[in-house]
């Protein structure tokens, strides 16, 4: 009998074998998994009956009892394991939390009503796949999304109608809409499901040609990833001339103003001060060094926009730039724009004019949401931002808390306009646009002037992986001092050891 | 208690007794540094090709993203540890049990007052300690490599307890056995290809419903410790290779049953 379950092991083993080596069923496999499965199947048998032959009236309680035992313990282990499963208990060591889901892709795919299906195509041996296979399933822990594999080879028709160009791409469906994802990072499938959930938020109206930041251009220096992020969080951006515009289209639930270069048309500036005047919102990202003329409208509103340069010397030297110019922010009020932001959450700001908020009416409401830190303090001499290296001195300028981004709301007249005040503009290009948390604090901002205050979320960021050498002198050195040595000195131990067996 | 610990003691004192535990130790280090060292070469080589390539440096976005520490070191490794302890594991194991009965020695064990439960668990918990021994000593070379370059130390920790449960529940089987053998070839044998079985069911697939694969897919081994290759150490693993050693302890208890009784 035994001899029958040793061939039979055997047997399989090398039928597994050939399989895993070649990678698919030969005669050789087949043969072999066959006779083996047979020879497991008679032992089996032959053993269930040696047992009966012995069970006497004495001896069967106690192999009862054994067996029952053994299954008594495979079930305590599947309960527990399905517990544990549905604990959703896990660690991410990657160091990077790469499979720490983000609030904004949870929120995402929690608000689908019917059933979400994620389709995972792939060719066979394609290493990314693991990864992609364990971010969907971790998705599927928390929201109802049901994940499909599929090989590319077997499915020439999805290619084509779901234009999948590679393997390892995922098929985001519901009902007859799709979403196809080449590249499977989190950040990609968060903006899939955005776009699947086909919400719109409303229109926001980018003012421009008067110096303004560019929403089409796409160099670093461009805003078109600010354009493509407000787009997938529902909002239509229509671009107004705003030299020639004598008032703000009606259909705008918010204005975005980036950085004007020049003075603006004093036109423009009336037409925005009757939209702010009847409930409208704005949201205002300016540069130091640059007066343009919405300032003193702002100032109307209690936000001014000081004419100098702030300088944080906790920031330190950041890029290119003097120390404390560029400022890395992380004192944030409690305020919704800034929700979910601490100090482990912090924002890049390169060059900031800082702000001052005071309510000029009773009933106004105007804060400070982003800080500097409190070593800060401000300088009128603009000649700083050419400033490369080294540091900005400091002649007799207080130090204490300065804003760098304020927040008013205006309940005037029965409607209630919203500004939000950036003293940076350079913080949304696409540069800076993905540093830190500045895209969430900016589009959290539009969310809240417009009164999309659900919509507010954090968003997941871009992981790096680890693409860094290790020195190679040194990792030969380390195999020479540990990875060859504890091996050598362990047959050392093993030798004596044999030896003095030997010997007594 | 004290019967447990003297049980623990004398199965440790023979253990290091014997050769076969420092060659066992030695093997799967010296495999472990020279498969990590091999891809940690292959690794640079290919990052300095790309550089030079592309004349941008490190942190240009021209090395494909594949090319990391994780797809290019970390998991080849633990796939090439994985079946390499499939091997060596049961070297320790085969004579855990088999060698008493053999030599007909585990009589005298149960005439000493220990229960047959008492015995298993020492055994078990002197293999555990043992692997666990083996697989510490074998994770110096790339800890230190890893800590020194200052990189994925928590990854490679995550893996470090991924491969430990693994070889834990590689040591349950092959305990199992040893239990049932007489002899310890025997043990060794059918504990490779009982592993080697439970390693994958990929191969059943095509022949099986979809439901029938899930199954299969949850209990076996390689789908289990992956995921701790990809730095993710889940609740659900860590108990089902507890699981893996409770059902073990419990068949290994039942060998002493069946000897009572004469099968």
């Amino acid at each position: 009998m035994r001899g029958l379950a040793l061939t039979g092991v055997i047997a399989l083993s090398f039928g597994l074998g050939s399989f895993y080596a070649t990678g698919h069923f030969g005669v050789f496999s087949a043969v072999n998994l066959a006779l083996g499965s047979l020879a497991l199947l008679a032992a089996t048998v032959a053993g269930v009956r040696r047992i009966r032959r012995i069970g006497g009236p004495h001896s069967r309680p106690v192999i009862l009892r054994g067996a029952l035992l053994i299954v008594a313990a495979f079930a305590l282990a599947l309960v527990l394991e399905q517990s544990a499963t549905r604990s959703r208990i896990q660690f991410d060591w990657t160091g990077e939390g790469r499979f720490e889901l983000s609030p904004a892709t949870l929120k995402a795919c929690g608000e689908f009503d019917g059933e979400l299906t994620a389709a995972l195509y792939r060719s066979e041996g394609d290493p990314r796949t693991r990864r992609t296979r364990l971010l969907l399933q971790r998705l599927a822990q928390f929201c109802p999304l049901v994940v499909r594999e599929l090989l590319l080879d077997e499915s020439p028709e999805d290619e084509d109608r779901y234009a999948i160009g590679s393997s390892n791409s995922v098929v985001f469906a519901i009902g007859d809409r799709f979403e196809t994802v080449e590249r499977p990072t989190e950040g990609a499938i968060y903006e899939a499901l955005y776009r699947l959930r086909s919400v719109s938020n409303g229109v926001v109206t980018v003012l421009r040609g008067e110096g303004q930041g560019d929403p089409e251009r796409q160099d670093d220096l461009g805003y078109s990833g600010l354009a493509v992020a407000l787009g997938t969080e529902g909002y239509r951006l229509q671009v107004a001339v705003s030299a020639a515009i004598t008032e703000i289209p009606d259909d705008s639930d918010a204005v975005l103003l980036i950085s004007p270069r020049r003075r603006m048309r004093d036109s423009t500036i009336d037409a925005l001060r009757r939209y702010l005047a009847k409930g409208g919102r704005l949201v205002a990202l300016l540069e130091p060094g640059v007066e343009s003329g919405v300032e003193s409208l702002l100032a109307e509103y209690g936000l001014e926009a000081l004419p100098s340069v702030l300088v944080d010397p906790a920031s330190g030297a950041v890029e290119d730039a003097a120390e404390g110019l560029n400022i890395v922010a992380y004192n944030y009020a409690e305020h919704p724009a800034s929700a979910g932001l601490n100090q482990n959450r912090m924002t890049f700001f390169p060059g900031v004019r800082p702000i001052a908020a005071r309510a000029t009416r009773p009933g106004d409401r105007v804060m400070g949401v982003v800080w500097s830190s409190p070593h800060a303090w401000a300088t009128d001499d603009l000649s700083v931002l050419e400033q490369r290296s080294g540091r900005v001195e400091r002649r007799d300028e207080p130090q204490g808390y300065r804003y760098i981004m304020a927040a008013g709301r205006y309940p005037r007249d029965g409607v209630e306009t919203r500004i939000v005040v950036f003293g940076d503009a350079d913080f949304a290009s696409n540069r800076y646009l993905r540093a830190l948390y500045d895209l969430d604090i900016l589009i959290n901002s539009v969310h809240w002037v417009v009164q999309r205050e659900s919509q507010i979320t954090l968003r997941p960021k871009i992981r790096d992986t680890v693409q860094f050498p290790l020195p190679m002198q040194d990792t030969l050195r380390t195999l020479y001092g540990v990875g060859l040595l504890v091996p050598e000195l362990l047959l050392i131990a093993g030798g004596v050891v044999w030896m003095r067996r030997r010997a007594a | 208690m004290t019967a447990l610990l003297a049980l623990v003691r004398k199965e440790l004192l023979s253990l290091f007794a014997l050769p076969t535990a420092y060659l066992t130790l030695t093997m799967v280090a010296l495999v472990t540094a020279l498969i990590f060292f091999d891809h940690l070469r292959i690794y640079n080589q290919t990052l300095f090709l790309y550089a030079t390539t592309t004349m941008g440096g490190f942190s240009t976005d021209e090395i494909p993203d594949y090319i990391n520490l994780w797809d290019a070191v970390f998991f080849p490794v633990m796939e090439t540890l994985g079946l390499t302890l499939i091997g060596a594991v049961p070297l320790v194991t085969m004579r855990v049990f088999a060698e008493e009965r053999s030599r007909g020695t585990d009589e005298l064990l149960v005439t000493t007052g220990l229960t047959p439960t008492t015995i298993v668990v020492g055994k078990f918990a002197v293999t555990f300690l043992f692997v666990t021994l083996m697989m510490g000593v074998s994770f110096v070379y790339p800890a230190t490599a890893i800590a020194r370059g200052g990189l994925g130390i928590e990854h490679l920790a995550a893996v470090f307890v991924g491969l430990t449960l693994y070889s834990i529940a590689l040591a349950s089987i092959g305990l199992v056995c040893s239990a049932f053998a007489s002899s310890q070839l025997v043990a060794a044998v059918s504990a490779w290809a009982v592993a080697f079985v439970f390693w994958d069911f990929a191969w059943v697939y095509p022949f099986v419903s979809e439901g029938v694969a899930g199954f299969l897919d949850a209990i076996s081994l390689h789908l289990r410790y992956g995921s701790f290759a990809e730095g993710i150490v889940s609740l659900s693993n860590i108990v089902y290779f507890g699981g893996v050693v409770l059902v073990a302890v419990a068949a290994a208890r039942f060998s002493f049953d069946l000897r009572r009784v004469g099968a």
